[in-house]
């Protein structure tokens, strides 16, 4: 990407020079000390200097501001051409965050959230470099002539007045002022030759034609201009530093996250975020994961557990170091350790981790082994009577045990609350909290996958 | 600007025009009456396009005159301030020059014409650039601004500016002799 800081500082200039002062106050609100929100318009758009496309909800989450000031911040913006905004309608994020959200209903809920995918609009942003540029061109541009119009007095209606007897005449009556003897207009009383009031001064609503009124308005048009050249000179200095330069360009929204999302496919978070998570050990095609998950919902807990068991933990869900910090409620399996029962980790293990007391971990070790040994039974009872099942539908064992894997792979990237859900469901509310929040980690994830991409930009 | 609207006029018709002509006899009137004349409101009645509509007479007392309202459609002509106009100077004095756009009389003074140009007297006066490249004189064509509009109830008389952007001479008379 070509230089993007020439233009980020011609942004950052034109932000205070022109909507410094710009109040985004509601209709009827009060201009409070606590409303006046001038200066917020730099505030948002020294931050869109660091994000290409951002979804206006995690702007408004970055700037701690409430998301509708921000839109009508933003929306002023569109309008003066600065900013660039997409909207679209998205499955739920994900259906996943969704699903979490809506788990307390039991697992039925989570599922149909899955099946019909709820529909919300996002709206995006970004900066339009190219049109800013143009735009604060034009501003200036217009804000010089304006008052060098003014100055020269153009669209100004001239003013005679008889030196005579000091009867005036405007323009509008030329037609009877004029004479057919010589090149002047005459005075219809007493045709004496009438002269122009001075051009120059003649530009405000005549008044009494008091000089000083004139003059005085004359010095301020004047003493303006030189404060625009004075003050906007940095500006323009950047303005004819970025003039030669391809400004940046991002594109639109589809076409950005197609670059930039690239590996994580058409943008869509949830398959960014499975994609992420199966490492590409399996590159099990979508479809094949579709089916599987089909008849991961059949069976039973048991039946999960044993697939998992067969394999070890790179199988879980780990979550990146650059997304983990301080505070947040990982189990180990997400820190990338490995641990054998992730049911464990899922369950009660994680209550104990969210108490963070060290003493417990040895009898919680024993429970878990203890809970997973009957689980485990419990799952071979239950593979015994799905193979029974299955017997009919699939001979080759081979592909069996492959299915196993892809169904593994399903769950961990969009079944967690699945799971949980059967196996927690008698438990108490601690666990659903604890649930919720687990969910809440994969959303943050997910969100953050934009954030890295901001990072990597920034950067570059 | 140019409109094209309706209007309505009582019409007075003498009886001696009663028959079967009555109606295009109406017509004839109304366009001998009306194109041609300016109002204030709706600015000059170009032509007259078409009768909507005409109602029943009346019969005035005492005089046997019957007015007939009549609905027409008609093109106007209303300048507006800031419209752009091409024209044609028809005089050129000290003062400035004036020019004609269609009905409408236009006036652009001297301080509204670009500084580089001169007024220089003589058989045609005209207003000339140092260099003689560009002149104004009678029967030039000028593209101007409208900056002013004086509209009485049976006048518009434009105050116009060339001193801008892509304003001045379009056709020269003189070069093209
Ligand atoms: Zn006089």
């Amino acid at each position: 990407m070509n230089s993007i800081e020439p233009f980020n500082r011609l942004v950052k200039l034109a932000a205070r020079a022109f909507y410094d002062d710009v109040s985004m106050k509601g209709d009827n609100q009060p201009k409070t000390s606590r409303g006046d929100n001038r200066g917020m318009a730099v505030v948002v758009l020294d931050a869109l200097t660091r994000r290409p496309w951002v979804r206006e909800e995690d702007l408004a989450k970055a700037l701690k501001l409430h998301s509708k000031q921000l839109r009508r911040i933003l929306r002023f913006f569109e309008e003066e051409k600065l900013v660039t905004r997409d909207h679209r309608k998205e499955s739920a994020k994900n259906a996943k965050a969704h699903n979490a959200a809506a788990a307390n209903d039991g697992q039925t809920v989570a599922k149909e959230g899955e099946e019909k995918v709820k529909m919300h609009t996002h709206s995006y942003c970004c900066l339009d470099y190219a049109q800013i540029c143009d735009v604060v061109r034009y501003r200036i541009h217009r804000m010089k002539k304006k008052l060098k119009d003014e100055l020269d007095s153009r669209n100004t209606i001239q003013h005679y007045i008889c030196p005579s007897c000091n009867k005036r005449y405007s323009a509008f009556d030329a037609l009877q002022l004029v004479s057919y003897t010589d090149e002047y207009f005459h005075c219809e009383t007493c045709n004496g030759e009438l002269v122009a009031e001075d051009d120059k001064l003649a530009s405000e609503e005549m008044g009494d034609g008091d000089d000083n009124v004139r003059k005085r308005r004359r010095e301020k048009l004047k003493d303006m201009q030189q404060r625009i050249e004075e003050q906007l000179k940095p500006l323009v200095a950047q303005l004819d530093r970025v003039k030669n330069l391809p400004a940046p360009e991002f594109g639109s929204l589809q076409t950005w996250e197609r670059a930039h999302i690239g590996a994580f496919a058409i943008g869509d978070p949830a398959a960014a975020d499975s994609s992420r998570n199966s490492q590409g050990q399996y590159g099990t095609p979508m479809p094949y994961l579709g089916q599987t998950k089909v008849e991961v919902d059949i069976l039973s807990d048991g039946e999960k557990e044993g697939a998992e068991s067969g394999k070890d933990g790179s199988e879980l869900k780990v979550i990146p170091p650059w997304m983990i910090k301080d505070g947040m409620n990982l189990t180990k399996e997400q820190r990338g350790e490995k641990i054998e029962s992730q049911k464990l980790e899922k369950s009660e293990a994680k209550d104990d981790k969210k108490q963070d007391l060290k003493d417990d971990q040895s009898v919680q070790e024993e429970y878990i082994k203890a809970y997973y040994e009957a689980l485990r039974k419990k799952q071979e009872e239950e593979e015994a009577k799905n193979r029974m099942q299955q017997e009919g539908k699939i001979s080759v064992p081979d592909s069996q045990t492959e299915r196993q894997v892809g169904k593994k792979y399903k769950r961990d990237d969009d079944d967690d609350e699945d799971i949980e859900w059967e196996e927690h469901q008698p438990t108490a509310a601690g666990n659903a909290t604890e649930t919720y929040k687990l969910a809440d980690l994969n959303a943050e994830a997910q969100e953050s996958g934009d954030d890295e991409d901001d990072n990597v930009w920034e950067e570059g | 600007m140019f409109f094209h609207i309706v209007l309505e006029r009582n019409m007075q018709l003498h009886p001696r025009h009663f028959g079967p002509h009555l109606r295009d006899k109406l017509v004839s009137k109304l366009i001998k009456d009306v194109e041609g004349t300016c109002s204030g409101r709706h600015g000059f009645v170009v032509a007259i396009t078409g009768v909507e509509d005409i109602g029943k007479g009346l019969i005035r007392e005492g005089t046997g005159y019957v007015t007939f309202p009549v609905k027409y459609q008609c093109v106007v002509f209303r300048p507006f301030k800031g419209e752009i106009l091409e024209a044609v100077v028809t005089m050129v004095n000290k003062m400035g020059f004036f020019a004609e756009a269609g009905p409408v009389q236009i006036f652009v003074s001297n301080h509204l014409i670009p500084d580089d140009m001169e007024f220089q007297s003589g058989d045609v006066p005209n207003y000339t650039t140092s260099d003689g490249s560009v002149k104004i004189q009678k029967e030039s064509e000028v593209r101007l601004k409208i900056i002013g509009t004086r509209v009485d109830a049976t006048e518009i008389f434009c105050i116009g500016t060339i001193k801008d952007d892509f304003l001045g001479v379009i056709s020269d008379p003189g070069a093209a002799v």
